[in-house]
Protein backbone atom coordinates (compact mmCIF):
# COMPACT_ATOMS: atom_id res chain seq x y z
CA UNK A 1 0.00 0.00 0.00
CA UNK A 2 0.86 3.54 -1.05
CA UNK A 3 2.21 5.92 1.68
CA UNK A 4 -0.46 8.13 0.88
CA UNK A 5 -2.99 5.79 0.19
CA UNK A 6 -2.32 3.95 3.52
CA UNK A 7 -2.57 7.62 5.36
CA UNK A 8 -5.95 7.95 3.81
CA UNK A 9 -6.77 4.80 4.77
CA UNK A 10 -5.54 5.57 8.29
CA UNK A 11 -7.07 8.83 8.68
CA UNK A 12 -10.60 7.25 7.56
CA UNK A 13 -10.57 4.44 9.79
CA UNK A 14 -9.78 6.16 12.94
CA UNK A 15 -11.96 9.49 11.91
CA UNK A 16 -15.00 7.01 11.54
CA UNK A 17 -14.00 4.76 14.95
CA UNK A 18 -17.42 3.74 16.01
CA UNK A 19 -18.12 4.90 19.64
CA UNK A 20 -19.88 2.42 22.48
CA UNK A 21 -23.46 2.21 22.43
CA UNK A 22 -25.06 4.75 25.11
CA UNK A 23 -27.07 1.35 26.80
CA UNK A 24 -23.43 -0.12 26.58
CA UNK A 25 -22.00 2.96 28.73
CA UNK A 26 -24.91 2.70 31.06
CA UNK A 27 -24.41 -0.71 31.71
CA UNK A 28 -21.10 -0.32 32.04
CA UNK A 29 -21.69 2.80 34.88
CA UNK A 30 -23.74 0.56 36.75
CA UNK A 31 -20.66 -1.64 37.41
CA UNK A 32 -19.77 -2.06 40.94
CA UNK A 33 -16.02 -0.30 41.87
CA UNK A 34 -13.43 -3.02 41.88
CA UNK A 35 -12.24 -3.84 44.91
CA UNK A 36 -8.71 -3.06 45.74
CA UNK A 37 -5.54 -5.04 44.64
CA UNK A 38 -3.98 -7.61 46.44
CA UNK A 39 -0.88 -5.73 48.15
CA UNK A 40 1.00 -9.11 48.04
CA UNK A 41 1.46 -10.20 44.12
CA UNK A 42 2.50 -13.54 43.44
CA UNK A 43 6.31 -12.33 42.17
CA UNK A 44 7.49 -10.34 45.15
CA UNK A 45 5.51 -12.97 47.20
CA UNK A 46 7.96 -15.43 45.51
CA UNK A 47 11.27 -13.08 46.50
CA UNK A 48 10.00 -12.99 49.73
CA UNK A 49 9.62 -16.82 50.19
CA UNK A 50 13.15 -16.91 48.92
CA UNK A 51 14.66 -14.51 51.05
CA UNK A 52 12.90 -15.92 54.01
CA UNK A 53 14.27 -19.39 52.89
CA UNK A 54 17.81 -18.52 52.69
CA UNK A 55 17.32 -16.67 56.03
CA UNK A 56 16.29 -19.58 57.55
CA UNK A 57 19.16 -21.48 56.39
CA UNK A 58 21.73 -19.30 56.87
CA UNK A 59 19.97 -18.86 60.42
CA UNK A 60 20.40 -23.43 60.99
CA UNK A 61 23.76 -22.44 60.18
CA UNK A 62 24.65 -19.44 62.82
CA UNK A 63 22.60 -21.46 65.38
CA UNK A 64 23.98 -24.32 64.67
CA UNK A 65 27.45 -23.13 64.78
CA UNK A 66 27.00 -21.38 67.76
CA UNK A 67 25.53 -23.97 69.76
CA UNK A 68 28.14 -26.89 68.46
CA UNK A 69 31.64 -24.64 68.99
CA UNK A 70 31.29 -25.61 72.77
CA UNK A 71 31.41 -29.01 72.63
CA UNK A 72 34.43 -29.73 70.81
CA UNK A 73 36.37 -29.49 73.77
CA UNK A 74 39.98 -30.87 73.70
CA UNK A 75 39.74 -34.59 75.84
CA UNK A 76 42.77 -35.90 74.59
CA UNK A 77 44.07 -37.82 77.22
CA UNK A 78 41.19 -39.28 79.04
CA UNK A 79 40.84 -42.64 80.19
CA UNK A 80 37.97 -44.49 77.68
CA UNK A 81 37.11 -47.64 80.81
CA UNK A 82 37.20 -48.30 84.27
CA UNK A 83 40.23 -49.07 86.59
CA UNK A 84 41.82 -52.44 86.30
CA UNK A 85 40.19 -54.01 89.48
CA UNK A 86 36.91 -53.69 88.15
CA UNK A 87 37.23 -54.33 84.27
CA UNK A 88 39.31 -56.61 82.63
CA UNK A 89 40.77 -53.88 80.65
CA UNK A 90 41.65 -50.61 80.85
CA UNK A 91 42.96 -47.94 77.95
CA UNK A 92 44.60 -44.62 77.69
CA UNK A 93 45.21 -43.18 74.31
CA UNK A 94 46.76 -40.08 72.83
CA UNK A 95 45.30 -39.41 69.28
CA UNK A 96 47.63 -38.21 66.81
CA UNK A 97 48.83 -35.11 68.10
CA UNK A 98 52.41 -33.22 66.90
CA UNK A 99 53.74 -31.26 69.61
CA UNK A 100 55.19 -28.73 67.90
CA UNK A 101 55.70 -25.88 70.43
CA UNK A 102 57.31 -26.08 73.94
CA UNK A 103 54.07 -25.35 75.74
CA UNK A 104 52.68 -27.87 73.58
CA UNK A 105 55.44 -30.96 75.12
CA UNK A 106 55.30 -29.86 78.29
CA UNK A 107 50.98 -30.09 78.30
CA UNK A 108 51.88 -33.60 77.26
CA UNK A 109 54.30 -34.63 79.46
CA UNK A 110 51.82 -33.28 82.38
CA UNK A 111 49.41 -35.96 80.91
CA UNK A 112 51.85 -38.56 80.89
CA UNK A 113 52.90 -38.22 84.28
CA UNK A 114 49.01 -38.66 85.05
CA UNK A 115 49.21 -42.12 83.42
CA UNK A 116 51.72 -43.39 86.22
CA UNK A 117 48.98 -44.73 88.47
CA UNK A 118 47.44 -46.88 85.66
CA UNK A 119 51.11 -48.11 84.79
CA UNK A 120 52.13 -48.98 88.33
CA UNK A 121 52.25 -53.00 88.74
CA UNK A 122 50.46 -53.80 91.79
CA UNK A 123 50.26 -57.19 93.13
CA UNK A 124 48.51 -58.50 90.41
CA UNK A 125 49.35 -60.00 87.40
CA UNK A 126 48.78 -57.85 84.17
CA UNK A 127 49.03 -58.06 80.77
CA UNK A 128 50.58 -54.49 79.25
CA UNK A 129 50.17 -53.72 75.33
CA UNK A 130 52.16 -50.18 74.87
CA UNK A 131 52.26 -48.59 71.34
CA UNK A 132 53.81 -45.27 70.35
CA UNK A 133 54.87 -43.60 67.27
CA UNK A 134 57.22 -41.48 67.05
CA UNK A 135 58.79 -38.53 65.02
CA UNK A 136 63.05 -38.63 65.43
CA UNK A 137 65.49 -36.97 64.18
CA UNK A 138 68.31 -39.52 63.48
CA UNK A 139 66.54 -42.80 63.13
CA UNK A 140 69.37 -44.76 63.32
CA UNK A 141 70.80 -42.96 66.62
CA UNK A 142 66.88 -43.29 67.93
CA UNK A 143 66.66 -47.30 67.17
CA UNK A 144 69.96 -47.63 68.59
CA UNK A 145 68.71 -46.00 71.77
CA UNK A 146 65.68 -47.83 72.38
CA UNK A 147 67.03 -51.42 71.80
CA UNK A 148 69.77 -50.30 73.85
CA UNK A 149 67.50 -49.03 76.72
CA UNK A 150 64.95 -52.20 76.32
CA UNK A 151 67.98 -54.03 77.19
CA UNK A 152 69.29 -52.39 79.86
CA UNK A 153 65.91 -52.75 81.86
CA UNK A 154 66.21 -56.37 81.46
CA UNK A 155 63.82 -57.01 78.27
CA UNK A 156 64.46 -57.70 74.68
CA UNK A 157 63.90 -57.12 70.96
CA UNK A 158 60.94 -59.33 69.51
CA UNK A 159 61.22 -58.18 66.06
CA UNK A 160 63.15 -55.22 64.46
CA UNK A 161 62.29 -53.52 61.08
CA UNK A 162 64.52 -50.95 59.70
CA UNK A 163 64.34 -49.47 56.76
CA UNK A 164 65.64 -46.04 55.29
CA UNK A 165 64.99 -44.06 51.89
CA UNK A 166 66.44 -41.06 50.22
CA UNK A 167 65.54 -38.53 52.95
CA UNK A 168 63.27 -40.67 55.24
CA UNK A 169 62.92 -43.33 56.96
CA UNK A 170 60.99 -45.59 59.75
CA UNK A 171 61.52 -48.33 61.68
CA UNK A 172 59.11 -50.97 63.64
CA UNK A 173 60.55 -52.58 67.06
CA UNK A 174 58.58 -55.28 68.78
CA UNK A 175 59.90 -54.75 72.24
CA UNK A 176 59.07 -56.86 75.75
CA UNK A 177 59.87 -54.92 79.07
CA UNK A 178 59.54 -56.31 82.56
CA UNK A 179 56.35 -55.04 83.58
CA UNK A 180 57.64 -53.33 86.67
CA UNK A 181 59.52 -50.94 83.97
CA UNK A 182 57.62 -50.77 81.75
CA UNK A 183 56.99 -46.82 83.20
CA UNK A 184 60.68 -46.20 82.94
CA UNK A 185 60.52 -47.64 79.38
CA UNK A 186 58.11 -45.15 78.30
CA UNK A 187 59.41 -42.66 79.71
CA UNK A 188 62.74 -43.23 78.19
CA UNK A 189 61.29 -43.30 74.68
CA UNK A 190 59.26 -40.46 75.12
CA UNK A 191 62.14 -38.84 75.08
CA UNK A 192 63.52 -40.17 71.88
CA UNK A 193 61.05 -37.72 69.86
CA UNK A 194 58.23 -36.33 69.22
CA UNK A 195 55.01 -38.39 70.06
CA UNK A 196 52.92 -38.71 67.69
CA UNK A 197 50.42 -41.15 69.11
CA UNK A 198 50.83 -43.41 71.93
CA UNK A 199 47.86 -46.16 73.24
CA UNK A 200 48.16 -48.08 76.36
CA UNK A 201 45.97 -51.20 77.10
CA UNK A 202 46.12 -52.62 81.00
CA UNK A 203 44.24 -55.89 80.73
CA UNK A 204 44.06 -58.18 84.44
CA UNK A 205 45.46 -61.78 84.08
CA UNK A 206 45.15 -62.76 87.77
CA UNK A 207 41.47 -63.88 87.66
CA UNK A 208 42.51 -66.68 84.83
CA UNK A 209 45.77 -67.71 86.49
CA UNK A 210 43.55 -68.52 89.83
CA UNK A 211 41.12 -70.20 88.11
CA UNK A 212 43.88 -72.30 86.38
CA UNK A 213 45.30 -72.63 89.62
CA UNK A 214 42.47 -73.99 91.75
CA UNK A 215 41.85 -76.47 88.50
CA UNK A 216 45.68 -77.30 88.49
CA UNK A 217 44.66 -78.16 92.22
CA UNK A 218 42.05 -80.13 92.18
CA UNK A 219 43.87 -82.22 89.49
CA UNK A 220 46.73 -83.30 91.25
CA UNK A 221 44.18 -84.02 94.25
CA UNK A 222 42.64 -86.30 91.48
CA UNK A 223 46.22 -87.96 90.63
CA UNK A 224 47.18 -88.21 93.74
CA UNK A 225 43.90 -90.59 95.08
CA UNK A 226 44.48 -92.97 91.84
CA UNK A 227 48.38 -93.14 92.18
CA UNK A 228 47.74 -94.29 95.72
CA UNK A 229 45.92 -97.01 94.71
CA UNK A 230 48.09 -99.91 93.93
CA UNK A 231 45.90 -101.35 91.24
CA UNK A 232 43.62 -99.59 89.10
CA UNK A 233 40.85 -100.73 87.03
CA UNK A 234 41.09 -99.97 83.29
CA UNK A 235 38.49 -97.18 83.59
CA UNK A 236 40.99 -95.45 86.78
CA UNK A 237 43.63 -95.66 84.83
CA UNK A 238 42.31 -93.75 82.21
CA UNK A 239 40.92 -91.02 84.81
CA UNK A 240 44.09 -90.51 85.72
CA UNK A 241 46.35 -90.73 81.93
CA UNK A 242 43.45 -87.77 81.17
CA UNK A 243 43.77 -85.62 84.36
CA UNK A 244 47.86 -86.09 83.92
CA UNK A 245 47.19 -84.58 79.89
CA UNK A 246 44.85 -81.92 81.38
CA UNK A 247 47.11 -81.32 84.16
CA UNK A 248 50.22 -80.91 81.54
CA UNK A 249 48.14 -78.73 79.26
CA UNK A 250 46.98 -76.46 81.94
CA UNK A 251 51.02 -76.18 83.66
CA UNK A 252 51.20 -75.11 80.10
CA UNK A 253 48.94 -72.48 80.24
CA UNK A 254 49.66 -71.32 83.72
CA UNK A 255 53.11 -70.88 81.96
CA UNK A 256 51.73 -68.37 78.97
CA UNK A 257 50.12 -66.31 81.55
CA UNK A 258 53.18 -65.82 83.94
CA UNK A 259 54.91 -64.85 80.73
CA UNK A 260 52.34 -62.65 79.53
CA UNK A 261 52.15 -60.97 82.76
CA UNK A 262 55.69 -60.59 83.18
CA UNK A 263 56.85 -58.66 80.00
CA UNK A 264 55.25 -55.46 78.14
CA UNK A 265 54.89 -55.63 74.83
CA UNK A 266 55.80 -52.61 73.66
CA UNK A 267 55.32 -51.58 69.76
CA UNK A 268 57.42 -48.91 68.68
CA UNK A 269 57.43 -47.06 65.75
CA UNK A 270 59.56 -44.57 64.97
CA UNK A 271 60.09 -42.29 61.48
CA UNK A 272 61.48 -39.44 60.26
CA UNK A 273 58.92 -38.18 57.84
CA UNK A 274 57.44 -34.68 58.31
CA UNK A 275 53.93 -34.02 59.23
CA UNK A 276 51.90 -33.61 56.25
CA UNK A 277 50.57 -30.22 58.32
CA UNK A 278 50.53 -29.15 61.87
CA UNK A 279 47.38 -30.19 63.60
CA UNK A 280 46.11 -27.19 65.81
CA UNK A 281 43.77 -27.67 67.76
CA UNK A 282 40.72 -25.00 66.63
CA UNK A 283 39.50 -21.96 68.10
CA UNK A 284 36.13 -21.24 69.23
CA UNK A 285 36.03 -18.76 66.44
CA UNK A 286 37.35 -20.97 63.78
CA UNK A 287 35.00 -24.38 65.18
CA UNK A 288 32.01 -22.02 64.88
CA UNK A 289 32.76 -21.31 61.45
CA UNK A 290 33.58 -24.90 60.84
CA UNK A 291 30.34 -26.10 61.90
CA UNK A 292 28.11 -23.17 59.88
CA UNK A 293 29.97 -24.30 56.76
CA UNK A 294 29.12 -27.92 57.77
CA UNK A 295 25.33 -27.16 57.74
CA UNK A 296 25.39 -24.93 54.76
CA UNK A 297 27.14 -27.44 53.10
CA UNK A 298 24.55 -30.11 54.70
CA UNK A 299 21.47 -28.07 53.31
CA UNK A 300 23.13 -26.99 50.02
CA UNK A 301 23.63 -30.95 49.43
CA UNK A 302 19.80 -31.17 50.41
CA UNK A 303 19.03 -28.18 48.26
CA UNK A 304 20.95 -30.50 45.39
CA UNK A 305 18.93 -33.34 46.19
CA UNK A 306 15.44 -31.96 45.89
CA UNK A 307 16.83 -30.18 42.39
CA UNK A 308 18.28 -33.56 41.04
CA UNK A 309 15.05 -35.47 42.07
CA UNK A 310 12.10 -32.66 41.48
CA UNK A 311 14.20 -31.26 38.35
CA UNK A 312 13.17 -33.53 35.60
CA UNK A 313 9.57 -33.70 36.72
CA UNK A 314 9.98 -29.84 36.62
CA UNK A 315 11.57 -29.64 33.13
CA UNK A 316 8.89 -31.86 31.80
CA UNK A 317 6.02 -30.12 33.40
CA UNK A 318 7.33 -26.71 31.66
CA UNK A 319 7.72 -28.49 28.55
CA UNK A 320 3.93 -29.59 28.86
CA UNK A 321 2.97 -26.14 29.62
CA UNK A 322 4.56 -24.63 27.05
CA UNK A 323 3.53 -27.33 24.38
CA UNK A 324 0.02 -26.11 25.74
CA UNK A 325 0.36 -22.96 25.36
CA UNK A 326 1.54 -23.11 21.99
CA UNK A 327 -0.92 -25.36 20.70
CA UNK A 328 -4.02 -22.83 22.45
CA UNK A 329 -1.88 -20.16 20.11
CA UNK A 330 -2.13 -21.84 17.26
CA UNK A 331 -5.77 -23.17 17.62
CA UNK A 332 -6.30 -18.96 18.40
CA UNK A 333 -5.20 -18.42 15.86
CA UNK A 334 -6.82 -20.84 13.43
CA UNK A 335 -9.96 -19.36 14.56
CA UNK A 336 -9.29 -15.65 14.31
CA UNK A 337 -7.99 -16.43 10.57
CA UNK A 338 -11.78 -17.72 9.79
CA UNK A 339 -13.62 -14.77 8.15
CA UNK A 340 -16.61 -13.55 9.63
CA UNK B 1 -11.32 3.71 34.32
CA UNK B 2 -14.26 1.44 32.32
CA UNK B 3 -15.30 4.45 30.80
CA UNK B 4 -11.95 5.99 29.67
CA UNK B 5 -11.19 2.94 27.87
CA UNK B 6 -14.69 1.31 26.78
CA UNK B 7 -14.54 2.57 23.37
CA UNK B 8 -11.15 1.32 22.59
CA UNK B 9 -12.37 -2.25 24.00
CA UNK B 10 -15.62 -1.68 21.91
CA UNK B 11 -14.00 -1.16 18.67
CA UNK B 12 -11.40 -3.66 19.04
CA UNK B 13 -14.48 -6.24 19.72
CA UNK B 14 -16.45 -4.46 16.73
CA UNK B 15 -13.32 -5.32 14.22
CA UNK B 16 -12.70 -8.40 15.61
CA UNK B 17 -16.25 -9.61 15.54
CA UNK B 18 -17.94 -8.00 12.41
CA UNK B 19 -21.02 -7.75 14.85
CA UNK B 20 -21.96 -4.85 16.50
CA UNK B 21 -24.86 -6.30 18.63
CA UNK B 22 -21.84 -8.88 19.35
CA UNK B 23 -19.34 -6.09 20.00
CA UNK B 24 -21.57 -4.91 22.59
CA UNK B 25 -22.26 -8.00 24.69
CA UNK B 26 -19.13 -9.43 24.35
CA UNK B 27 -17.90 -5.59 25.61
CA UNK B 28 -20.15 -5.58 28.59
CA UNK B 29 -18.60 -9.42 29.30
CA UNK B 30 -15.08 -8.04 29.12
CA UNK B 31 -15.86 -5.01 32.07
CA UNK B 32 -17.79 -7.86 34.11
CA UNK B 33 -14.54 -9.88 33.97
CA UNK B 34 -12.14 -7.30 34.51
CA UNK B 35 -13.85 -6.21 37.30
CA UNK B 36 -13.79 -9.99 38.62
CA UNK B 37 -9.76 -9.67 37.81
CA UNK B 38 -9.26 -6.55 38.87
CA UNK B 39 -6.78 -7.56 41.70
CA UNK B 40 -5.15 -9.21 39.23
CA UNK B 41 -3.76 -6.06 37.45
CA UNK B 42 -0.55 -4.99 37.73
CA UNK B 43 0.16 -1.30 36.10
CA UNK B 44 4.00 -2.13 36.39
CA UNK B 45 3.35 -5.27 33.60
CA UNK B 46 1.07 -3.20 31.41
CA UNK B 47 -1.53 -0.09 31.03
CA UNK B 48 -4.89 -0.41 31.54
CA UNK B 49 -5.94 -0.16 28.20
CA UNK B 50 -3.39 -3.21 27.13
CA UNK B 51 -4.88 -5.23 30.08
CA UNK B 52 -8.45 -4.46 29.05
CA UNK B 53 -7.71 -5.63 25.46
CA UNK B 54 -5.75 -8.83 26.41
CA UNK B 55 -9.00 -9.42 28.58
CA UNK B 56 -11.26 -8.64 25.17
CA UNK B 57 -9.34 -10.40 23.45
CA UNK B 58 -9.82 -13.76 25.56
CA UNK B 59 -13.59 -13.07 26.14
CA UNK B 60 -14.22 -12.85 21.80
CA UNK B 61 -11.93 -16.16 21.49
CA UNK B 62 -13.95 -18.00 24.63
CA UNK B 63 -17.40 -16.59 22.34
CA UNK B 64 -16.00 -17.90 19.20
CA UNK B 65 -14.99 -21.46 20.54
CA UNK B 66 -17.97 -21.46 22.14
CA UNK B 67 -19.82 -20.70 18.20
CA UNK B 68 -17.64 -23.27 17.23
CA UNK B 69 -18.77 -25.83 18.89
CA UNK B 70 -22.25 -25.08 19.00
CA UNK B 71 -21.42 -25.37 14.58
CA UNK B 72 -19.93 -28.68 15.08
CA UNK B 73 -23.62 -29.55 16.71
CA UNK B 74 -26.10 -27.72 14.22
CA UNK B 75 -25.99 -27.87 10.37
CA UNK B 76 -27.19 -24.84 10.13
CA UNK B 77 -26.21 -21.43 11.77
CA UNK B 78 -26.63 -17.70 11.73
CA UNK B 79 -23.58 -15.79 10.61
CA UNK B 80 -21.90 -13.51 12.86
CA UNK B 81 -21.68 -10.92 10.49
CA UNK B 82 -25.12 -9.30 9.76
CA UNK B 83 -26.13 -9.10 5.86
CA UNK B 84 -26.36 -5.02 6.03
CA UNK B 85 -25.61 -2.69 3.41
CA UNK B 86 -24.82 0.27 6.25
CA UNK B 87 -21.40 0.38 6.92
CA UNK B 88 -20.14 -1.80 10.41
CA UNK B 89 -16.70 -0.13 11.36
CA UNK B 90 -17.85 3.24 11.84
CA UNK B 91 -20.54 5.75 10.57
CA UNK B 92 -19.35 7.56 7.09
CA UNK B 93 -17.11 4.74 6.82
CA UNK B 94 -16.77 4.69 2.99
CA UNK B 95 -19.00 1.26 1.80
CA UNK B 96 -15.79 0.10 -0.40
CA UNK B 97 -13.59 0.32 2.97
CA UNK B 98 -15.77 -0.81 4.68
CA UNK B 99 -16.35 -4.12 2.19
CA UNK B 100 -12.86 -4.69 2.04
CA UNK B 101 -12.53 -4.53 5.92
CA UNK B 102 -15.39 -6.85 6.01
CA UNK B 103 -13.25 -8.92 3.51
CA UNK B 104 -10.44 -9.42 6.38
CA UNK B 105 -10.16 -12.13 8.46
CA UNK B 106 -10.82 -11.96 12.12
CA UNK B 107 -6.64 -11.98 12.41
CA UNK B 108 -6.27 -9.24 10.00
CA UNK B 109 -9.09 -6.90 10.98
CA UNK B 110 -7.21 -7.54 14.71
CA UNK B 111 -4.26 -6.28 14.18
CA UNK B 112 -5.69 -3.29 11.60
CA UNK B 113 -7.65 -2.11 14.94
CA UNK B 114 -5.01 -2.19 17.25
CA UNK B 115 -2.21 -0.92 15.52
CA UNK B 116 -4.09 1.62 13.17
CA UNK B 117 -7.56 2.72 15.18
CA UNK B 118 -6.41 1.94 18.36
CA UNK B 119 -2.55 3.38 17.45
CA UNK B 120 -1.12 0.83 19.95
CA UNK B 121 2.51 0.40 19.37
CA UNK B 122 3.69 -2.77 17.71
CA UNK B 123 5.16 -4.11 20.95
CA UNK B 124 2.31 -3.50 22.79
CA UNK B 125 0.01 -5.68 20.07
CA UNK B 126 2.67 -7.91 20.32
CA UNK B 127 2.14 -8.49 24.46
CA UNK B 128 -1.82 -8.21 23.59
CA UNK B 129 -1.67 -10.75 20.82
CA UNK B 130 1.18 -13.19 22.50
CA UNK B 131 3.65 -13.01 19.13
CA UNK B 132 6.86 -11.03 18.28
CA UNK B 133 6.50 -7.63 17.26
CA UNK B 134 8.34 -9.03 13.92
CA UNK B 135 5.10 -11.21 14.02
CA UNK B 136 3.01 -7.94 14.37
CA UNK B 137 4.80 -6.06 11.77
CA UNK B 138 4.01 -8.71 9.29
CA UNK B 139 0.56 -9.44 9.86
CA UNK B 140 -0.13 -5.69 9.45
CA UNK B 141 1.70 -5.27 6.21
CA UNK B 142 -0.27 -8.55 4.88
CA UNK B 143 -3.46 -7.43 6.11
CA UNK B 144 -3.43 -3.51 4.90
CA UNK B 145 -1.94 -5.35 0.98
CA UNK B 146 -5.03 -7.72 1.63
CA UNK B 147 -6.99 -4.05 1.96
CA UNK B 148 -5.58 -2.70 -0.84
CA UNK B 149 -6.26 -5.48 -3.19
CA UNK B 150 -10.29 -5.53 -2.43
CA UNK B 151 -10.91 -1.46 -2.42
CA UNK B 152 -8.67 -1.62 -5.88
CA UNK B 153 -11.20 -4.48 -7.32
CA UNK B 154 -13.87 -2.99 -6.38
CA UNK B 155 -13.40 0.31 -7.77
CA UNK B 156 -12.71 -1.62 -10.90
CA UNK B 157 -15.74 -3.31 -10.49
Amino acid sequence: MSETRFESVTRELRATAPSAPEMLRVLVRTLPSPQPRLALRLRPAVSVAIGIAIAVGLGAALIGGFSGAPHQNVANFSPSAGTAGGAATKEVRTPGLLLGSSSSKQAFDDRARALAPVLAPGLRLQRYDVSMSLRVRDLSRSTQAAVRRTRRLGGYVATANYSTGNNTGDSSLDLRVPVQHVQQAIAGFTDLGTILDQHISVGDLQAPLDRTDSRIAALRRVIAELQVKNVRTPAEQMQLDGAKGTLQRLMQSRMNLVREGTYAKISLELTTRKAASKHVTPGRFSRFWSDAGDILGKEAIIVLYALVVAGPFAILAALALLAERARRRHADHRLLEETG
Amino acid sequence: MAEEHLDDVYRYLLYVTGNPHLAEDLAAATFERALRRWRRFDPRRASARTWLCQLARSTALDHFRAEQRRRRREDTYASDVPETDEPVFGEGLSPALDAAVRSLSRGEREVVVLRVVLELDGETVARVLGIRPTAVSTRLSRALQKLEERMVSDVRD
